[in-house]
């Protein structure tokens, strides 16, 4: 019956994907991003991206997609019905993937690093039961196309702590579903940090489930060329008393392009709950582009949400008083940079994290023009 | 060490110093009084370099060397500090980071070596107590949420840690009550030395009381329409600025 269940759920996902075909820029969501002139049909082709987990922490369980019998805790969870198409042929086109659980209760102190390698479509499942806590260092390597379908249930009083970095890769194409769903007093904390690609796209959907359900999300880009790199959230408070924050700030070179696109919704009776976003970007090249756009759908009351977006050049006050004090030109740039970024970094929990993710910024920051 | 002469400054095509020259020698301390929109911030900001100031005539020397053709940064480097009227809030740089930075960028380019961070910290730690600069302060973003005050003291901590030959104070009276006022103006008076030359520009003869300077020079509508001694000060302030304005220079 499992097996049945997963085979519907596939022809559901087949036939989601055969309807829409590849999302194009004349499609709201992907005005910005648009993944059929870069890839035309070549995505549709069933062929499973890899994996990999480097060292599971003690204590998580960690099972294949590809073989057969998946446990309870698996099929209690894949393959939530979607009408995102690139999700839907996540699991339509894939043959595998992985599926972790974080057990009960469970704190685990060391960091699950997980990849995803090659071409094709992946499936993925984090799974944190009541109470559980863990790190997750999420790192996508180049690849001419990949789509990546990722579900993360955090069931009531868990915590999760997502960091993705997403290096630069001139060619490839890059694509990402998270479904996040976040059960009463679960705590979802996400950091990503991309340097772009031809094309990368991080989307997430984040159901905030239960009170006091919160989703703290943050980022940071550095682009330069002509990369490209997207956000783009949906975060849905369906339960009153929930919060969620919103913070990305994106260094914008070259003819680069840096969209983020952020939509909350407070459903209706989600009484009380919280919501704040926040997009910043820097252009510095001339051919640089940065599209923001948070909006905010709702349908409760007494509901608290602000939001906010703002494209800017580096402040030439701020630059002068640098040089004034001696600090040539480039490293104040490069310092006044580093500190429009900082207030997105200093979200992460993890100091060890928080200063990889300084470092890959430093690096990309001296080569940005 | 300073040597001004016949300098006309443009901003946005529109001449604001129309013809200023000043001389200023080592150990002396010069004052430039002068009403709004006489071109007071006009000299600061060209004597530290920056864009957006043209010089359309004149020059101007700084121990023999012409300063316009200098970067701001090797202006500092060189031994120019501009006390600025509105130091900028710079959130995500702290305020340590941001000395320590500046003071090794400085010492770079006269090729000399950095100093580690237990030596900054140390320096810092020494010059910070007698201006009542908390480490605190130190701790905090540069001049993020700092009271008008602290802003100005720090602007006066960075003089003492930089040590500059010429240093220029732009209205570093403003917006400070009496107490803050004294405590800046101690500041700066300790720094005084004969191989210092400071140029204090300031809208009221209040701040002169307490630096005293060795000349004063008034400036309106861009140029010095009038020079003399201390006392030229107490007059200004029994007169106002509107007679000596009106006069011919």
């Amino acid at each position: 019956m499992t097996l049945a269940l997963n085979l519907d759920r596939k022809a559901q996902a087949a036939a989601v994907v055969h309807s829409h075909g590849l999302p194009h820029r004349r499609i709201e969501e992907w005005k910005y991003s648009d993944l059929k002139a870069v890839l035309g049909e070549r995505a549709l082709v069933a062929v499973t991206a890899e994996w990999q987990v480097q060292n599971l922490p003690a204590g998580v369980e960690m099972f294949d997609l590809s073989e057969p019998n998946p446990p309870a805790w698996v099929m209690g969870h894949i393959a939530h019905p979607t009408q995102n198409v690139m999700r839907a042929a996540s699991l339509a086109l894939s043959a595998g993937g992985v599926a972790v659980r974080v057990p009960k209760a469970a704190a685990i102190a060391d960091v699950l690093k997980l990849d995803f390698t090659g071409p094709g479509h992946v499936r993925a499942l984090l799974v944190l039961e009541e109470g559980a806590s863990l790190t997750l260092l999420e790192s996508p390597g180049p690849s001419d196309f990949r789509n990546v379908g990722f579900e993360i249930v955090i069931g009531a009083g868990a915590s999760l702590e997502h960091v993705r970095i997403a290096p630069a890769a001139d060619d490839a194409i890059l694509v990402e579903e998270a479904d996040v769903r976040i059960a009463a007093g679960g705590r979802y904390r996400a950091h990503f940090a991309g340097f772009g690609s031809k094309l990368s796209r991080m989307e997430l959907e984040i159901a905030l489930e239960g009170a006091a359900a919160q989703a703290q999300l943050s980022g940071v880009s550095v682009l330069d060329g002509r990369r490209h790199s997207d956000i783009t959230t949906h975060v849905i408070h369906r339960h009153g008393d929930t919060g969620s924050t919103q913070l990305f700030k994106h260094v914008v070179g070259g003819q680069s392009r840096a969209v983020y696109q952020g939509r909350v919704t407070v459903a209706k009776g989600a009484n009380g709950s919280d919501s704040n976003q926040t997009a910043k970007a820097l252009l510095l090249g001339e051919g640089a582009e940065a599209d923001l756009k948070p909006e905010l759908e709702i349908f409760a009351d007494d509901v608290k949400c602000v939001h906010g977006a703002a494209v800017g050049d580096l402040d030439a006050d701020s630059l002068f008083y640098l040089r004034a004090r001696g600090i040539p030109e480039a490293q104040a740039r490069g310092l006044l940079l580093q500190a429009f970024l900082e207030d997105a970094v200093v979200q992460i929990a993890s100091a060890d994290q928080r200063e990889l993710v300084r470092n890959e910024l430093l690096s990309a920051l001296k080569a940005v023009t | 060490m300073l040597e001004i002469k016949n300098l006309h400054v443009a901003v946005d095509g529109k001449e604001i110093l129309k013809g200023l020259t000043l001389s200023i020698q080592p150990g002396e301390v010069h004052a430039i009084m002068g009403p709004n929109g006489s071109g007071k911030s006009t000299l600061s900001y060209v004597l530290a370099g920056r864009s957006g100031y043209d010089i359309t005539e004149g020059s101007i020397r700084y121990n023999g060397e012409d300063l316009a053709a200098l970067a701001p940064e090797e202006r500092a480097a060189k031994g120019v500090f501009l006390a600025m009227q509105y130091p900028v809030e710079i959130p995500g740089v702290t305020t340590m980071t941001f000395l320590k930075t500046a003071l090794n960028a400085q010492r770079r380019q006269r090729g000399e070596k950095d100093l580690d961070a237990v030596a900054v910290l140390k320096l810092m730690r020494a010059k910070a107590r007698t201006l009542n600069v908390s480490e605190e302060m130190l701790k905090r973003a540069l001049n993020v949420g700092f009271s008008g005050g602290e802003k100005k003291r720090l602007e006066i901590l960075q003089m003492a840690l930089f040590e500059p030959r010429l240093a220029i104070l732009d209205e570093t009276d403003s917006g400070l009550d009496i107490d803050a006022l004294r405590l800046v103006a101690e500041g700066v008076n300790a720094l005084r030395g004969p191989l210092r030359a400071m140029l204090v520009i300031t809208h009221y003869q209040r701040l002169l009381d307490y630096i005293v300077p060795d000349r004063i020079h008034v400036l309106a509508k861009g140029r010095i329409v009038a020079e003399g001694g201390k006392e030229l000060a107490l007059e200004l302030e029994a007169k106002g600025y509107e007679q000596l304005v009106k006069e011919p220079a």
